[in-house]
């Protein structure tokens, strides 16, 4: 009962007008940089972080929350009107969306895409609430051998889950794991790899590794394009839209039904909760699901509200689910909570088990907040602003980059006031140009980086009390859950890879 | 394929690189003690069997690029429509825009700097006014966020 009271006086403090503008103005930042391609909500939540040093936590919280749910909504509008997805997990968005906008319906699947993200979005929070106590109570349960196999279980999937090249995710987590190590040791008093330097003896940072991976490379990325404009203005040009051909007609809604909708917003939540699946993974499974069972499976690829409304659905569902692991056990699986988790750590709070009870007066105002922006803000969004929506995608790069570069570069300014940091972002920014060129996931790198100190320092204690002796993970009936947990991702995800994706049509 | 030829396509660079890097680390990890004494593992223990991990997964990635043909070939249509020095000037700026921001203060490194991103992101000098209104905007606007809304004290010249 307490803690039904706590997620209603989190709506409570949504009344604050600071934390109601922060959530707005949040939402309407990750519309924008879901919307423009080359741009992404991560990008706004890495800019967002320097300024939580001056932010109440809870506002920080709230407008990372909203700019998640908007970054996931918004990249349908490009990945609709001109086939490019202005987020990855829109993907399958742009085999439905587009065929529709060529034959002059695409308000309608814009509306489509914001409904599904609406009921999508809104089950994810509900069953957020519902859930994350009970994976917090279940938490509490696992103890440092079961921790350490809980993370490497995580580290796993994340690798395992870059079909690509599965080695260079392994390099990348390694990569991070070794940027981890930098600094005092997790157990002694002890210096590692400072090389006889002062600066790196607190080690290494999570703000400057989160500028520089996802903003200064994507700077060194555009740098190479040529284009005035992110979006080429013919490609953009549309006949007026009015409002009211944003309405999806209710025979077609009936036509998807509402257990679509919700089963894909289930598929999209679980898909969440697994670390390194994200919005891409959910839309995808979803889409792939929603055509299998579909009774008109022909008509995918050729502009099938469903498809649509199967993959809006389940990635809006997907940003809830992800906030799951991180909240109850500290395990982020996605660079987003990874850098929410990075918000935390910066006010002093280490989420865990307990977080949900002790924390919750902080934590419940975001998940109001991811709630009202799938409820409320989403069709409000479309409605009020939807007309307007292709002209906001072509801008100028020159703007628009040279206010990024010295947002992100202050930014990390702002962390001890020394342009150490600011040198340390150009750093690892240029690490990251190189390996995004080469295909490497950078997402591994934070991921590894994040994970890194939390699995040494487990491991290391869970040997301690074994006195030495290996088998207390294998002993311990928490940790070889998770061990055997690993074993059956990797079972199904390599050895017995997932068939290749459904071709629509 | 030859060797010079997977040079030049860049995906051995990444590769090798990391191969330096992790045998500093390595060495550096070697000279820390020994990873077990008396049972327990020691501040050595974890990064070399992180260096171990990533040789291992280093030598893979190389065996896949000498398995596989170049692309050079593929990628050079794509080059046409790329700025390829890009990066490297906004590398060389950012650079600098560092090293000026604690000497001459935010208004004026961050003034040059916008500036500067503004004719590489841009075409050049064309439409001059609006770039020098835009970095106007910029450099007073990104005052206004840290220094007046977020209270972050900006170097200036005179501090």
């Amino acid at each position: 009962m307490d803690f039904f009271f706590g997620i209603l006086n989190g709506f409570a403090a949504l009344a604050d007008p600071e934390i109601l503008l922060y959530m707005v103005g949040g939402f309407l930042i990750g519309t924008f940089f879901g919307a423009v391609p080359g741009l992404t909500s991560v990008l706004a939540i890495a800019l967002l972080l320097p300024l939580t040093y001056s932010l109440d936590v809870t506002t920080a919280l709230v407008a990372c929350a909203s700019i998640f749910m908007a970054g996931m909504c918004s990249g349908s509008i490009t990945a609709t009107t001109i086939n490019i997805p202005g987020a990855p997990a829109s993907m399958m968005t742009a085999i439905e969306g587009y065929p529709m906008q060529q034959r002059g319906e695409g308000a309608k699947a814009l509306g489509h895409a914001a409904l599904a993200s609406m009921i999508g979005g809104s089950i994810g929070a509900l069953l957020l609430m519902l859930i994350a106590p009970l994976a917090a109570d279940a938490a509490l349960l696992i103890r440092t051998p079961g921790k350490f196999s809980l993370i490497a279980f995580a580290l796993v999937v994340i690798i395992i889950s870059q079909q690509k090249s599965i080695s260079k995710g392994l390099i990348t987590t390694m990569l991070g794991l070794m940027i981890a190590t930098i600094g005092i040791d997790v157990m002694q008093p002890m210096a590692r790899f400072t090389f006889g330097t002062g600066v790196l003896v607190q080690g290494i940072d999570m703000m400057p590794l989160i500028i520089g991976t996802f903003a200064v490379s994507e700077l060194l990325v555009q740098a190479n394009n040529r284009h005035n404009r992110t979006v080429d203005p013919n490609q953009v040009e549309a006949p007026p839209v009015r409002r009211r051909d944003f309405i999806p007609p209710l025979s077609e809604i009936r036509e998807i039904g509402m257990y679509r909708y919700l089963k894909s917003a289930v598929i999209g939540y679980l898909v969440g909760t697994l670390p390194g699946a994200g919005g891409s993974m959910a839309a995808f499974v979803s889409y792939a699901e929603a055509m299998r069972s579909s009774k008109h499976p022909e008509r995918y690829g050729k502009g099938n509200p469903e498809g649509i409304a199967a993959a809006e659905s389940s990635n809006n569902a997907m940003c809830s689910g992800a906030f799951v692991p991180m909240l109850t056990f500290g395990i982020p699986g996605d660079p987003t909570t990874a850098i929410v988790l990075g918000v935390l750590v910066i006010n002093g709070l280490q989420p865990g088990p307990q977080f949900m009870d002790s924390q919750l007066s902080l934590v419940a105002p975001m998940f109001a907040a991811l709630l009202i922006s799938a409820l409320v803000l989403v069709p409000l969004t479309l409605y009020l602003l939807g007309p307007y929506f292709l002209r906001i995608v072509s801008i100028r790069r020159d703007v628009l980059y040279s206010s990024i570069a010295v947002i992100a570069l202050v930014g990390s300014y702002v962390a001890t006031y020394s342009a150490f940091q600011m040198t340390l972002a150009l750093l690892f920014g240029i690490l990251a140009y190189f390996l995004r060129k080469q295909a490497y996931p950078t997402v591994c790198l934070l991921l590894g980086f994040v994970l890194g100190p939390s699995l040494e320092e487990y491991c290391r204690r869970a040997l301690s009390i074994s006195d030495g002796n290996p088998m207390i993970f294998l002993t311990s009936p928490d940790s070889l859950f998770f061990l055997a947990l690993t074993g059956v991702f990797f079972y199904f995800m390599v050895i017995r890879k997932p068939k290749a994706a459904p071709v629509p049509g | 394929m030859s060797l010079p030829t997977r040079l030049r396509d860049g995906r051995l660079l990444v590769p090798v690189a990391l191969l330096i890097l992790t045998t500093i680390y390595f060495i550096e990890a070697v000279q820390m003690g020994p990873p077990i004494r008396d049972g327990n593992m020691t501040v050595s223990f974890f990064p070399l069997a992180i260096a171990f991990i990533m040789f291992l997964a280093i030598a893979g990635v190389l065996w896949r690029i000498f398995q596989t043909p170049s692309d050079t070939d593929q990628s050079a249509e794509s080059h046409e429509d790329k700025r390829r020095l890009g990066p490297l000037w906004v590398a060389l700026l950012t650079g600098l825009y560092i090293f000026a921001f604690s000497y001459i203060g935010y208004f004026v490194a961050t003034a040059i700097y916008v500036f500067a991103l503004t004719m590489l992101f841009g075409e050049g000098a064309k439409g001059l006014p609006v770039k020098l209104v835009a970095t106007l905007i910029i450099t007073v606007c990104g005052y206004l966020l840290f220094e007046v809304a977020f209270q972050v004290r900006l170097p200036t010249l005179w501090s």
